[in-house]
């Protein structure tokens, strides 16, 4: 080997090492921008970081599925909904009058339907890890845990876990190969999961899920000018016992400054 | 070689020391609320989830059902006057769906991002709907929305950006269309801010419309797609118009008169709803309608117009009014003026300009001005459409900066001096009379005329070709085609501003009127599903196609029709005004003062109606 090739090796070796140190050098940086960012304390909780503020009060607006939503159909009526042959014989058999004599008017009120209903929503802050929601259709009280669900009773809203999603990558933001991955996005979505919910109506006709359904849904707020916001959320309905198919609806709301029209109701079986 | 090792060595550690530097200093220079918001990746092949308004994205809406829509009175008047067998018209059966009814239709849709080849900038959001072959343009450069008097489109044109974690898009620019397609009408004052949310293979997209003609609040909408993982493959949407009933006279337009659609009464017993609930209104989306939506009694006020109402358009004026004339070009070598109350169109090509009409006269300098920056040759033509001074007044000033070089040097310079000095103007005999008659500036006055239907002459390698509207808004209207270009310029026959100018006084007629807004439909020919192909230039107004005109063609025969009813059934003149026969279009061409009224217009009607 002569001289010529000796430094040839040496510089292959030294870029083998200068690429070597570069990977963990940039696998370092994001907890240096995670501590400039002021998460050196470690994460906020999740009402200190909230991507999104829902908190307020919101109003529906039914501009969708109106016939259905504004007043109760007709028994068998569950055009669009994708019901498997027993969530139509539930649904073919609906009998609000039972429901009223079994103390369970509020089925229609449960987390697999209130959303569609139309009222208004009153959503705060039960303590730093908890979104409350309130209905006053049926007044209902949803309880939107982050990390572990408030309830593990089996009522009509279930147990919600919540999660804000930031649609980061897979990998994520500020995670070990970030550097070369995407910027974190900004704003973002409420993420909530329900499970272990007492079985419900999707709508008040007696269109059913199941105590086993898995109820994904997705909470954005979109800015429209003029002060004004929507709250839209987009909601999965997965039920092998009724459903052929999830179920997809996206409700939308409008902010309202004050608590006008806040009109806590009863559940109402027909 | 060692020292040049130790150098390779040192600069390997700067490069790696900057490029450690590179994301804090970057952070340090603009904040992160500073920055565009990240992109999201909306490319790949979507399809659209019925589970909610499937009956109307499927086999469509019921007549009559337009509960949770904002609508104001002229939106409902108009959907309860709907006949679906409109659609049976030619000029009707290719229409496309206007973009937010579009997004909603049932099939599937496919994404797609075009970037710059060399930077990789993000120029434009691509999205073609399977329904109506709708493709649209969402572009991201951060290019300004045209002006007003662009042409509109079913897709609108559309600007976005990214926002949190959505992409914002802002819509103007869209033909008129449907809210709904039972007869709900979505007006081309229409725009729409929309956003597109994407939780994994979920997209979710919301839409709020603001119609200044139709809604009294927002409209929002929200629809669901799903990610496939595969190419739809059936993604045209072919569509050709023919004769669909034989023999049907061409001022038929299937519509109902005011209180007469007998399918509200079916709707109402077959849902058990009542009228104020199921024909729509804000309150009928809000909460409190719950306790007023069943059918209680038959409530027939909504079917007809309040009385005592007096709504005017609250369409944007899309004349600039800012003393300059604007240039729009229209196709190949001409192009439109606009900003002297009204549009003026110039031929340019190796021979002197053709100009048709030349203005109300106000900015005639500026015009003169505007058209030797297209031309650097004298005016040799100008055509008039009508004598009306919108048209003319410019005649004369236009007239002088030009000149005709055909007639110079010819036998006509044997019997008249000035022969070729100054352009050589064109019209219908009867502008020249009008014109006379007015004892206007003599220059102004068309020299070159023609009598009955057609007059044609070949300039800058077009055939340009008159054709005469006999009794229209007056006597001595002209249609002008440019036949290579295909560019219609119609004079006040048609425009997207006002009711139609009938002027009774000189000899207009709404049955003429009706047979001209027929004529300059019998020449335009569609580029796709009833959009683009034949340019059609208003006297006022923005750049239309056929689809501007077939809709306003629609609204002259409706009130026609209406008050043909009114005075068979023995109404006087201010019975049918107080009827309001018009009271679906008033919000977008009414005016209660000058120059043209909806009750000048009714009157128009009226005086020249035959009821026969």
């Amino acid at each position: 080997m002569g001289t010529l090739d000796r430094i040839r090796g040496m510089r292959h070796r030294l870029r083998l090492l200068l690429v070597a140190g570069s990977v963990i050098a940039i696998a370092l940086v994001p907890r240096s921008l995670q501590a400039q960012r002021g998460f050196a304390g470690g994460p906020p909780s999740p009402r200190a970081g909230a991507p999104i503020d829902l908190t307020g009060y919101w109003v529906s607006l039914v501009t969708e599925d109106w016939r259905f939503r504004v007043a109760t159909p007709a028994k068998g009526d569950y055009t669009s909904v994708p019901l498997n042959p027993a969530g139509r014989k539930v649904a073919d058999a609906w009998d609000p009058v039972k429901d009223e004599a079994a103390g369970e008017a509020c089925r229609g009120y449960g987390v697999g339907g209130v959303m569609r209903l139309p009222g208004r929503l009153r959503i705060g802050w039960q303590d730093d890890r908890t979104i409350k929601i309130e209905t006053d259709a049926g007044t209902q009280t949803r309880l939107l845990a982050f990390g572990q669900s408030g309830s593990n009773a089996s009522d009509w809203q279930g147990a919600s876990i919540a999660s804000w999603d930031r649609s980061d990558s897979v990998m994520g933001a500020g995670g070990p190969l970030a550097f070369f991955g995407p910027a974190a996005a900004r704003g973002g979505s409420l993420k909530v999961v329900t499970t272990k919910m007492k079985a419900g109506y999707l709508r008040k006709n007696g269109v059913p899920y199941s105590g086993d359904a898995v109820i994904t849904e997705y909470f954005d707020r979109f800015d429209i000018g003029n002060g004004d916001a929507l709250l839209v959320v987009a909601t999965e309905v997965v039920d092998p016992t009724y459903l052929a198919q999830p179920f997809w609806t996206s409700s939308h709301f409008k902010k309202q400054n004050d608590a006008a029209g806040w009109k806590p109701t009863t559940c109402s079986a027909r | 070689m060692q020292r040049a090792m130790t150098n390779w060595i040192r600069g390997s550690a700067i490069a790696f020391v900057l490029l450690m530097s590179a994301r804090p200093i970057g952070q340090s220079t603009s904040t992160a609320q500073d920055r565009p918001a990240p992109a999201v990746d909306l490319s790949g092949y979507w399809t659209s989830v019925l589970h909610e308004d499937a009956m109307e994205r499927g086999a469509g809406p019921e007549i009559a059902d337009f509960g949770g829509f904002p609508i104001n009175e002229a939106a409902r008047l108009f959907g309860l006057s709907y006949d679906p067998s409109r659609l049976t018209l030619r000029h009707h059966q290719c229409d496309g769906y206007v973009e937010p009814y579009q997004i909603r239709a049932i099939g599937n849709a496919r994404a797609w991002e075009e970037r710059d080849s060399h930077t990789h900038r993000l120029i434009a959001i691509h999205w073609f709907n399977q329904t109506f072959e709708g493709k649209r343009t969402i572009w991201m450069d951060g290019r300004p929305h045209p002006p007003a008097y662009a042409p509109h489109t079913w897709m609108g044109f559309s600007t976005g950006r990214f926002v949190g974690n959505a992409l914002r898009v802002e819509t103007s620019h869209l033909k008129q269309g449907w809210l709904r397609r039972n007869g709900l009408p979505e007006s081309d004052q229409a725009t729409t801010i929309e956003f597109f949310v994407r939780h994994g293979d979920r997209l979710t997209h919301t839409v709020v419309i603001n119609d200044p003609v139709y809604l009294t609040e927002p409209l929002v909408k929200t629809t669901d797609f799903y990610r496939q993982p595969i190419d739809h493959e059936n993604w045209l949407f072919p569509c050709d118009d023919g004769e669909q009933i034989l023999d049907r006279a061409p001022d038929d337009v299937p519509n109902y008169l005011f209180g007469q659609n007998t399918f509200v009464k079916e709707y109402q017993a077959k849902h058990k709803l009542s009228a104020a609930a199921h024909l729509g209104g804000a309150v009928t989306m809000y909460p409190e309608i719950t306790t007023g939506v069943s059918a209680t009694s038959a409530d027939t006020a909504l079917l007809r117009p309040a009385p005592g109402v007096r709504a005017t358009s609250q369409a944007v004026d899309p004349e600039p009014h800012d003393g300059q004339i604007h240039v729009w070009p229209l196709r190949g070598n001409l192009h439109m003026l606009t900003g002297d109350e009204g549009n003026i169109v110039v031929q340019v090509g190796d021979e002197g300009p053709v100009v048709i009409d030349s203005g109300r006269g106000r900015l005639s300098p500026q015009i003169v001005q505007a058209i030797r920056r297209l031309s650097d040759k004298p005016i040799q033509f100008i055509v008039n459409t009508s004598f009306h001074p919108d048209r003319t007044g410019g005649n004369a000033a236009l007239q002088s900066s030009g000149s005709d070089p055909s007639v110079r040097g010819s036998f006509f310079s044997l019997q008249f001096r000035d022969a070729g000095v100054g352009a050589t103007i064109l019209a219908h005999q009867n502008v020249q009379n009008r014109l006379t008659a007015l004892k206007v500036d003599p220059r102004g006055i068309p020299s070159d005329t023609y009598l009955e239907e057609r007059r044609r002459t070949f300039h800058n390698d077009d055939s340009i070709e008159l054709f005469w509207l006999k009794n229209a808004v007056t006597d001595g209207d002209s249609l002008v085609h440019f036949r290579r270009a295909d560019v219609l310029v119609t004079g006040n026959v048609f425009t997207t501003t006002q009711y139609p100018f009938i002027d009774v006084a000189n000899g207009g007629t709404i049955d003429g009127e009706i047979r001209a807004l027929n004529d300059i439909l019998s020449r335009t020919v569609y580029a796709h599903e009833g959009e683009g192909g034949t340019v059609v230039v208003p006297a006022h107004g923005y750049v239309s196609d056929e689809h501007e005109v077939v809709e306003y063609r629609d609204m002259v025969v409706i009130v026609r029709d209406r008050v043909r009813a009114l005075m068979r059934s023995g109404a006087t003149l201010e019975q049918i005004k107080a009827a309001r026969p018009t009271a679906d279009y008033d919000t977008r061409y009414g005016a209660t003062s000058a120059p043209w009224t909806t009750d000048q217009f009714v009157e128009a009607v009226y005086r020249t109606l035959n009821t026969r």
